[in-house]
């Protein structure tokens, strides 16, 4: 888990290190701002924006913006959790593989909760959640991990350090956790779309082994507590 | 007293590094100007034209004629420009006859550059007795807030130029800071003549762009065109009103030619963004790439085509979601000692 460092250090820190010259660059100029796809947005009238929604806009409206990446559209089916994990789970830059059974997951999902629900009497049927969209945002919600633990060397030895986590990184981790355990603890002849679903399911309800990896996690900080002064950050 | 006895052949030789850059003189950058005025009236002559209404556009057209280069580069081809813009301006000597410095911050290094940090301070203070002098006055503070979205700080090489000296990135982040600084403070309107010079002015994007009227073809259909490209695809697009929302593609069907989902969502990213979906009839022919970019071409050209059935603020929305910038990413290239443009070869210890 990496170190993170406030904005004016990190700057510092770049300008200081002269050999490290820039390696990540983009084909853009520094001045293009990011692209808003969601078109709600735009067809708000100009009274009911917020004063700071305004000051936005105008900005946005003198600066150059970047082309909308090819995994963004504007649909109603396109969701950025659901590409983010797509591109976590695909190989060799083979997005139509990973997208079929991404499909082929939500299609699983959708068809266990409706047989549950045809099976299961009045009064339980509408505590059943049958939207595969709501179950899978649930599920990753809930595996997402509160703190974590990060190597720091004080005095020679390294201790794990319990470190509040960025969102970013939350949500990484959930996704990672997630992924490792529907390749590795399988059976050998099931499918991924079968044991992801499987185990989506298992983490919408807080059970399953990647919710208990959360909880050995978070034990394992609380254990750590008196190192916690260690962090300077 | 000590003798010169013995000396190498090197201490005569000139260290050309250690003089640092050439330095021109004043008379030397005002001869040079004089030599181009003449030598601009002897062209003018030369082509036939009016030697007092000889632009620099006509200069350049001259030499291209009476010179031609097929050089690729075109800062080695042959040029006639103005001196100003060949030597580089050179700061004048900063020390007197008797070797003191003018400027008192000249051992610094940087001079000017401190000198205007000083300076930026020194308003910086003003600003903050000026607000102490109202409070204490019990007066409230003045709250017009110049309005910064319409103009932008100077950049590092705006500033570098400006001052004459390098700077650095961290430098640069500091003065910048300052200048925030001075803006954000409620009085800071006293400094607005000296923090205008530090701050230029955004035009809006818009008014580069023409939007080209419809066209109307034999049935009376209206129809516009647009052309687009993406990696190394390049498509033409003609988008006819009143239709059903049909797609053909190279002749061939949008579902035959764009088996994948997500191809056919971009194509269908900009009807969907203006909420025309089933109205228009798209004709398209793409060449060159993959599946991907192919895709990526069309939508671009399908948004420009787009641009002429639609309103100028929705064309407007349209920038802002990312629908009519070319993407300028490319496949980078490979380079010699490495695998593939960032993989390097596997490490071996022996």
């Amino acid at each position: 888990m990496a170190a993170p460092s406030a904005a004016g250090l990190g700057r510092r820190l770049r300008a200081w290190l002269p050999r490290l010259t820039q390696v990540r660059w983009t084909r853009y100029n520094p001045s293009f701002l990011e692209p808003e796809v969601n078109k709600e947005l735009y067809r708000k009238p100009w009274d009911e924006l917020s004063e700071e929604e305004k000051e936005k806009q105008e900005l946005r409206a003198l600066q150059p913006i970047k082309a909308a990446p090819p995994s963004v559209s504007c649909s109603v089916f396109s969701d950025p959790m659901i590409s983010k994990f797509t591109n976590m789970m695909m190989k060799n830059g083979n997005k139509v593989l990973a997208r079929s059974l991404m499909a082929q997951t939500l299609e699983a999902i959708k068809r266990k909760q409706l047989e549950k629900y045809h099976k299961a009497p009045e009064d339980e049927k509408e505590k059943i959640e049958c939207n595969p969209y709501v179950i899978f945002h649930q599920a990753l919600k809930n595996c997402q991990p509160i703190i974590g633990l990060s190597n720091i060397t004080k005095g020679g030895k390294t201790y794990q350090v319990p470190v509040p986590l960025k969102d970013n990184r939350k949500r990484f981790l959930a996704m990672k956790w997630l992924i490792t355990e529907c390749r590795e603890n399988k059976h050998r002849r099931m499918l991924m779309p079968e044991k992801l679903s499987q185990e989506l399911l298992l983490a919408f309800n807080n059970e399953g082994p990647i919710i208990k990896k959360k909880h050995v996690l978070h034990k394992m900080a609380e254990a750590n507590r008196a190192y916690a002064h260690f962090r300077w950050w | 007293t000590l003798r010169l006895i013995y000396t190498t052949t090197a201490a005569w030789k000139k260290n050309v590094a250690a003089s640092g850059p050439e330095k021109y003189t004043e008379a030397f950058i005002k001869k040079q100007i004089e030599e181009f005025n003449l030598g601009k009236r002897h062209l003018a002559n030369m082509m036939g034209e009016d030697p007092e209404t000889f632009t620099q556009e006509d200069i350049d057209r001259a030499i291209a004629y009476l010179f031609p280069s097929g050089l690729f580069d075109k800062r080695a081809r042959p040029m006639m420009k103005h001196p100003t813009e060949i030597f580089p301006e050179q700061r004048k000597i900063q020390w007197g006859e008797d070797g003191r410095p003018f400027h008192f911050l000249f051992y610094t290094g940087k001079q000017s550059y401190y000198s205007l940090m000083h300076d930026t301070y020194e308003k910086l203070l003003n600003v903050q007795k000026h607000q102490d002098q109202l409070a204490a006055q019990d007066l409230p503070p003045q709250k017009e807030k110049k309005n910064l979205v319409g103009s932008r700080w100077l950049t590092k090489t705006e500033l570098e130029e400006m001052l004459l000296e390098k700077l650095s990135d961290d430098d640069y982040s500091r003065f910048i800071q300052l200048l925030q600084k001075l803006v954000m403070m409620p009085c800071g309107n006293i400094e607005e003549n000296y923090i205008k010079k530090f701050s230029r002015e955004i035009s809006a994007q818009l008014q580069k762009v023409v939007i080209e009227p419809l066209k109307y073809d034999e049935q009376g259909v209206a129809f516009s065109t647009g052309e687009g490209a993406r990696k190394t695809s390049r498509a033409t697009v003609t988008v006819y009103d009143n239709g059903t929302g049909k797609i053909t593609v190279n002749g061939i069907d949008v579902l035959h030619y764009f088996p994948v989902l997500q191809d056919r969502e971009q194509l269908l990213f900009p009807f969907q963004f203006l909420d025309r979906v089933g109205k228009h009839d798209m004709v398209c022919t793409v060449s060159g790439g993959g599946r991907s970019s192919q895709a990526g071409a069309i939508r671009l050209a399908s948004a420009k085509a787009l641009r002429s059935f639609v309103t100028e603020k929705e064309v407007e929305s349209m920038r802002q979601a990312g629908l009519l910038t070319v993407d300028p990413r490319v496949k980078e290239r490979k380079k010699p000692g490495q695998e593939g443009a960032r993989r390097k070869f596997t490490w071996k210890k022996r």
